[in-house]
C-alpha cells in the first residue's frame, strides 16, 4: 500500500472527496500512529460512552483505510499501519484529532459562512473562539451590473 | 366573553417568524458556571437567544429553563458541550440540529424532537410525538414514555431508546444507528429501512417492507446492556428481538460515491 497521499503525489484519479484535497495539505496524524494514541475518546464525547463515535468505523476509500468526516462530507485517509483489532478505535482517534485540531474543512467553512455566532470548534474543544458574529449576505458577483429594470 | 385559551392566548408568533430583530432578554440568574431563567412571557426566539448568550458568551456550562410552556423549536442549534435542563414540556422541533449538549426535559415533547441531532444526550421523562429523532445523525435520544409514528425516520446514526411503546412505521427508511424499543411497536416496523438495527422488547404488530428478524449477537447484547444500564431501564422479561434490513430491495453497492456519503 502506498504511504503517500494523493495530495502529495499529485494524483487526481480519486473520484471521491478527499479531506486533504479540501484542506490543500496532508496532516501529520494521518501518517503517525503515535500522534493519535493519547486521544481520549470518552472525554471527547458527551454522555457515559463514546456517543456518536459508536457509528464511526474504519472504511476504505480509493483502496486506502479511511475514516469519514461527516462535518466536511469527505474521507480522511490513514497511511500508517493499523494494529489488528484496533481498526475502529484508531479511525475514531484520527477523526477526533482532525476535528480537535480545527483541520476539518467544515470548520473552515464556518469562518466564512456561519450566519449566527457559534464556537468555531463546536463540541470538540472547550472555549474555542466564536465565529459567525459578523455575517452579511454576499453581494453581487464582481463585474455584475443591474439590468436596470 | 370568549376565554383566551390556546393560540388565541399567545401574545407573540409561536412559530418564531415575526422577530427578526429580537435580542437576548438577559433575564437569567447566573451563579458561577450555572444559570437559570423563567421562560414565562418570553418568545421562542428570546429563549433561544438567552440560551446562546449564556452558553456561547457567558461562560455558563449548565442552564435551567423554567416554564418553557411547550413552545416550539426551543434549544435548537446548540453546538457545544454543556447541560440544559428544561423544567416542563417542549413543542415541536425542539432540540433540533444540536451537537454536544446533554439535555433533560421533565415533561413531554412534540413532534420531531432532536431532528438532525449530531451528538449529545437528550433524556425526555415522559412522551414524545411523531417523527422522534428524525434524521438523527448521532448521540443518544432517550424517551422514557411512549413515542408516536415514524420514530427515527431517515435515521443516519445514534441511538433512540424508548421506555414505552412506539407507533406505526417505526424506523421508516432508517439508514444507520439503532433503536431500542422496550415496549410494543405499531404496524410497519422498519419499513424500507436500509441499515441499522431495531431492538424490540414487546410485541410487534407487523413488519414493514424488507424488514426481517435476526438473531441477537454478543455485540448486540453488550449494546443493550450498556445503554439500558446507563439510563436506568430494566430488561424486558421476554428479552429483546432484533430487526434489520432484509436487503431484498438493497441497492447500496451500486450507489455513486457521492450518494454513498449522504448516508455515512
Amino acid at each position: 500500500m502506498s504511504t503517500r497521499s494523493n495530495y502529495e503525489t499529485g494524483s487526481d484519479r480519486s473520484i471521491g472527496i478527499d479531506a486533504e484535497r479540501l484542506a490543500g495539505r496532508s496532516f501529520d496524524y494521518q501518517h503517525d500512529l503515535s500522534l493519535v494514541e493519547d486521544v481520549d475518546l470518552l472525554a471527547a464525547t458527551p454522555g457515559g460512552d463514546i456517543n456518536w463515535l459508536e457509528d464511526v468505523t474504519l472504511l476504505v476509500e480509493d483502496g486506502v483505510p479511511a475514516v469519514f468526516d461527516r462535518y466536511s462530507n469527505s474521507f480522511l485517509k490513514i497511511y500508517f499501519p493499523i494494529p489488528a483489532g484496533r481498526e475502529d478505535e484508531i479511525a475514531r482517534k484520527v477523526l477526533v484529532k482532525h476535528l480537535q485540531s480545527g483541520n476539518s474543512y467544515g470548520i473552515a467553512l464556518k469562518e466564512r459562512h456561519a450566519k449566527f455566532p457559534q464556537p468555531e470548534l463546536g463540541p470538540w474543544v472547550a472555549g474555542s473562539r466564536t465565529v459567525g458574529e459578523d455575517w452579511a449576505p454576499p453581494g453581487p458577483p464582481e463585474g455584475w451590473e443591474s439590468p436596470g429594470h | 366573553m370568549d376565554s383566551v385559551v390556546g393560540e388565541r392566548g399567545l401574545t407573540y408568533d409561536a412559530r418564531g417568524l415575526a422577530e427578526p430583530d429580537a435580542v437576548a432578554p438577559k433575564v437569567a440568574e447566573i451563579d458561577g458556571d450555572r444559570a437559570s431563567f423563567d421562560a414565562t412571557g418570553l418568545s421562542t426566539r428570546q429563549i433561544n437567544l438567552e440560551l446562546r448568550r449564556l452558553l456561547y458568551e457567558g461562560g455558563v456550562e449548565h442552564v435551567t429553563v423554567r416554564n418553557p410552556g411547550a413552545k416550539h423549536s426551543l434549544g435548537v442549534g446548540i453546538l457545544r458541550r454543556c447541560s440544559i435542563h428544561f423544567e416542563g414540556s417542549l413543542g415541536y422541533f425542539g432540540l433540533g440540529i444540536i451537537d454536544g449538549p446533554e439535555v433533560t426535559v421533565t415533561g413531554r415533547v412534540g413532534w420531531s424532537v432532536c431532528e438532525n441531532m449530531m451528538s449529545g444526550v437528550v433524556v425526555v421523562e415522559h412522551n414524545a410525538g411523531s417523527l422522534t429523532g428524525a434524521a438523527l445523525r448521532g448521540g443518544d435520544l432517550v424517551i422514557r414514555g411512549d413515542v408516536g409514528a415514524r420514530t427515527g425516520i431517515d435515521q443516519k446514526g445514534g441511538t433512540i431508546l424508548v421506555g414505552g411503546n412506539a407507533g406505526l412505521l417505526t424506523g421508516f427508511m432508517m439508514q444507520r444507528g439503532r433503536q431500542i424499543i422496550c415496549g410494543d411497536t405499531g404496524p410497519g416496523l422498519g419499513d424500507s429501512m436500509y441499515d441499522g438495527a431495531i431492538y424490540v422488547g414487546g410485541k410487534v404488530a407487523n413488519l414493514g417492507i424488507d424488514c426481517v428478524e435476526e438473531e441477537l449477537s454478543e455485540a448486540d447484547l453488550e449494546v443493550l446492556d450498556r445503554k439500558l444500564g446507563m439510563y436506568g431501564f430494566d430488561q424486558p422479561s421476554s428479552g429483546f428481538r432484533k430487526f434489520v434490513c432484509g436487503k431484498v430491495l438493497y441497492n447500496y453497492d451500486s450507489l455513486e460515491p457521492a450518494e454513498r456519503k449522504l448516508i455515512l
